[in-house]
C-alpha cells in the first residue's frame, strides 16, 4: 500500500487545476444548451401539428438510440471529413447538448403534459393569455415534476464529459491519461481522478436533492418571489399571529 | 319539441340590466348535441341557479359563457358586447373578456406552486395591477373569505372548504361582473360546504351577479332570483325558485326533484 502514491501530484497540480476548469465548462456550457434544446423538442412534441411532433419524435428516438461516443466521433471527426471541422470545445458540447436533450425533452414533455388540464383552464379564466399561462402556471409546475429527472441528468452529463477523452479535450480524463502516460501509475492515476469525479458529483446531487426537497415545499426560490412573499407576511401578520394562538391553545388543552 | 315553461306566478324583481344574455346557444361533442338552443339571461346583481342531472349539459353552458368552450351556434353576450355569434367569436380581447367574468371550479384548481396569497395577486399582476395594491386587494379579499390566516399556506396544506374560498377570492380579484359557480361544493364534506355557501351567501348579500350550477337546492332556493332547470341540453322549466322548485310545471322537473329528494 505503502508504494500506492508514488506519483509527484504537486507538479500536475495547475494542469489537474485547469483540466477540472475545463471539465466544469463543458458540464455548465452543454446543460445550458441541452435544456434549451429539450425545452424546444419537448414543446414541439406537444404541438398540434403533426409534421412538427413527428420531426420531434424522430429526433428523439434517433439520438437517444445512439452511443454517445459515436455522436462524439460524429461530431469531431465525421463533420472534419465532410468539410465542417469543429473545434474540440465546440464538438464536445455539440454532442453532448444534442444527446441529452434527447433524454431531457423526453423529461419535459412528460412534465408538461403531466400538467392538469384544469390548471390551464383556471389560467384561461383569470384571462393571463397563453404566454402567461405557460410562463406562470404550466412551466413552473412541470419544472417542479421535471427535477429529480433533469438533476440525474446533470450529474450524468459530468460524468460523461470523460469520454470526451476520446477526443483529446483536454478535461479531467484526458489530462489523467497524460498523467498515466509520464508516470505509468494507471492505479493511482485514475483512482485519483475517479475520487475528483466524485467530489464534484456527489456535493452536487445532495445540492440538487436539496434544492428539489425545497421547491415541493414551495419555498420561493427567485427574489421576487421572496420579496412578495415577505410583504405578504408583513400585511397578514395580524391574521397569522391569530391563528398561532389558536394553535398554542389547542395544543395547551 | 316542447317549449320551456316559464313561471312567474309572482311578480318578480323588475328587470335589469343583463350581464349575461344567452341566445339560441347549441354546442356538440363529436356529434353529440349537448346544448340544444338555450336561452338565458343574467341581470345585474340577480342571482341565476341551473340545476339539473349530471352530463345535462350545465357546465358546458356556464363555459360557453367566458368561452372556454365555444358554442356551435347563437349568441353570448356579456356585459352589453356580443362575444360569441353564429359559431364564431367575435370578442377581440379574450383576457379583458375572462377577467369581466369570474370562475370558480368545481375542484378548486388553485396553483399549486404558490402560496394562497400568491393565488390571488398572480392575474392582477398580469392584468396590470401594482404589486403593493394587488398584494393589499389579496389580502383584503382572503379576510373577506375568512381565511386571511392561512394565506401564506400552499393549497395542498389547505382543507378543501379553505381552498374553494381562495378561489373564490382568486376570482373575486378582477372585480369581475359576474361570478360563474360551477358545482362549488359537489367536492366538499358538510362543514366544508357550511363554510363555502356562507360566502357566496355574503356574496349575494353585497349584490354580487352570479350564474351558478349547483346540487345545493336549499342554497338555491335560499339565493337564487332565477332558477333555471336544464335537461337533456335544453331549458325544461325557469323561473322564480319557489315557483320551479316548489310546485314545478313540468313533469320532467317533477321527477328530478323527486330523485334529488330520495337521492338526499
Amino acid at each position: 500500500m505503502s508504494g500506492l502514491f508514488q506519483v509527484p501530484w504537486s507538479d500536475y497540480q495547475s494542469d489537474l487545476l485547469d483540466a477540472l476548469g475545463r471539465t466544469v465548462s463543458y458540464t455548465v456550457v452543454s446543460f445550458v444548451g441541452a435544456v434549451l434544446l429539450g425545452l424546444a423538442v419537448a414543446l414541439l412534441r406537444l404541438s398540434k401539428a403533426w409534421p412538427l411532433r413527428a420531426l420531434a419524435a424522430v429526433y428523439t428516438e434517433v439520438f437517444k438510440n445512439v452511443p454517445l461516443l459515436a455522436i462524439i466521433f460524429l461530431a469531431y471527426f465525421g463533420l472534419a471529413s465532410a468539410g465542417l471541422r469543429l473545434d474540440v470545445f465546440t464538438a464536445g458540447c455539440l454532442s453532448l447538448v444534442v444527446f441529452y436533450a434527447a433524454y431531457l425533452s423526453e423529461i419535459f414533455r412528460s412534465a408538461i403534459s403531466g400538467v392538469h388540464a384544469g390548471q390551464t383552464e383556471a389560467g384561461e379564466a383569470l384571462g393571463l393569455g397563453r404566454a402567461g399561462i405557460f410562463g406562470h402556471v404550466v412551466l413552473p409546475q412541470a419544472v417542479r415534476q421535471a427535477l429529480p429527472g433533469t438533476n440525474t441528468m446533470l450529474v450524468d452529463l459530468l460524468k460523461s464529459t470523460s469520454l470526451l477523452v476520446t477526443v483529446s479535450a483536454a478535461e479531467l480524463m484526458s489530462e489523467g491519461r497524460l498523467i498515466t502516460s509520464a508516470t505509468f501509475r494507471a492505479l493511482e492515476v485514475y483512482l485519483v481522478i475517479s475520487a475528483i469525479y466524485f467530489a464534484l458529483c456527489y456535493p452536487l446531487s445532495q445540492l440538487l436533492l436539496l434544492l428539489e426537497r425545497k421547491v415541493r415545499a414551495g419555498v420561493p426560490l427567485s427574489p421576487y418571489r421572496r420579496r412578495r412573499v415577505r410583504a405578504a407576511r408583513e400585511l397578514l401578520a395580524g391574521d397569522l399571529r391569530g391563528e398561532r394562538d389558536i394553535e398554542r391553545k389547542e395544543a395547551a388543552v | 319539441m316542447t317549449e320551456p315553461v316559464t313561471t312567474a306566478k309572482r311578480p318578480g324583481p323588475a328587470p335589469t340590466e343583463a350581464v349575461v344574455r344567452i341566445e339560441g346557444l347549441s354546442k356538440s361533442f363529436d356529434g353529440r348535441l349537448v346544448l340544444d338552443d338555450v336561452h338565458l339571461e343574467v341581470g345585474r346583481g340577480r342571482i341565476v341557479s341551473v340545476i339539473g342531472q349530471s352530463g345535462g349539459g350545465k357546465t358546458t353552458l356556464m363555459r360557453c359563457v367566458n368561452l372556454l368552450e365555444r358554442p356551435d351556434r347563437g349568441t353570448v353576450e356579456v356585459a352589453g358586447d356580443v362575444v360569441h355569434s353564429g359559431g364564431r367569436t367575435v370578442c377581440r380581447d379574450l383576457p379583458r373578456l375572462r377577467r369581466t367574468v369570474g370562475m370558480v371550479f368545481q375542484r378548486f384548481n388553485l396553483f399549486p406552486h404558490l402560496t394562497a396569497v400568491e393565488n390571488v395577486v398572480l392575474a392582477q399582476r398580469k392584468a396590470g395591477v401594482p404589486e403593493q395594491e394587488a398584494l393589499e386587494r389579496a389580502v383584503t379579499l382572503l379576510r373577506r373569505v375568512g381565511v386571511a390566516h392561512r394565506g401564506l399556506a400552499q393549497p395542498d396544506q389547505l382543507s378543501g372548504g379553505e381552498q374553494q374560498r381562495v378561489a373564490i377570492a382568486r376570482a373575486l380579484a378582477l372585480k369581475p361582473e359576474v361570478l360563474l359557480f360551477d358545482e362549488p361544493t359537489s367536492s366538499l364534506d358538510p362543514e366544508a360546504t357550511r363554510e363555502v355557501l356562507g360566502v357566496m351567501r355574503e356574496l349575494a348579500a353585497d349584490g354580487m351577479t352570479m350564474l351558478l350550477v349547483t346540487h345545493e337546492l336549499p342554497f338555491a332556493r335560499e339565493v337564487a332570483d332565477h332558477v333555471v332547470f336544464v335537461d337533456g341540453g335544453r331549458v325544461v322549466e325557469e323561473g322564480d325558485p319557489r315557483d320551479v322548485l316548489d310546485n314545478p310545471a313540468r313533469a320532467r322537473t317533477r321527477e328530478f326533484l323527486a330523485s334529488y329528494g330520495s337521492a338526499s
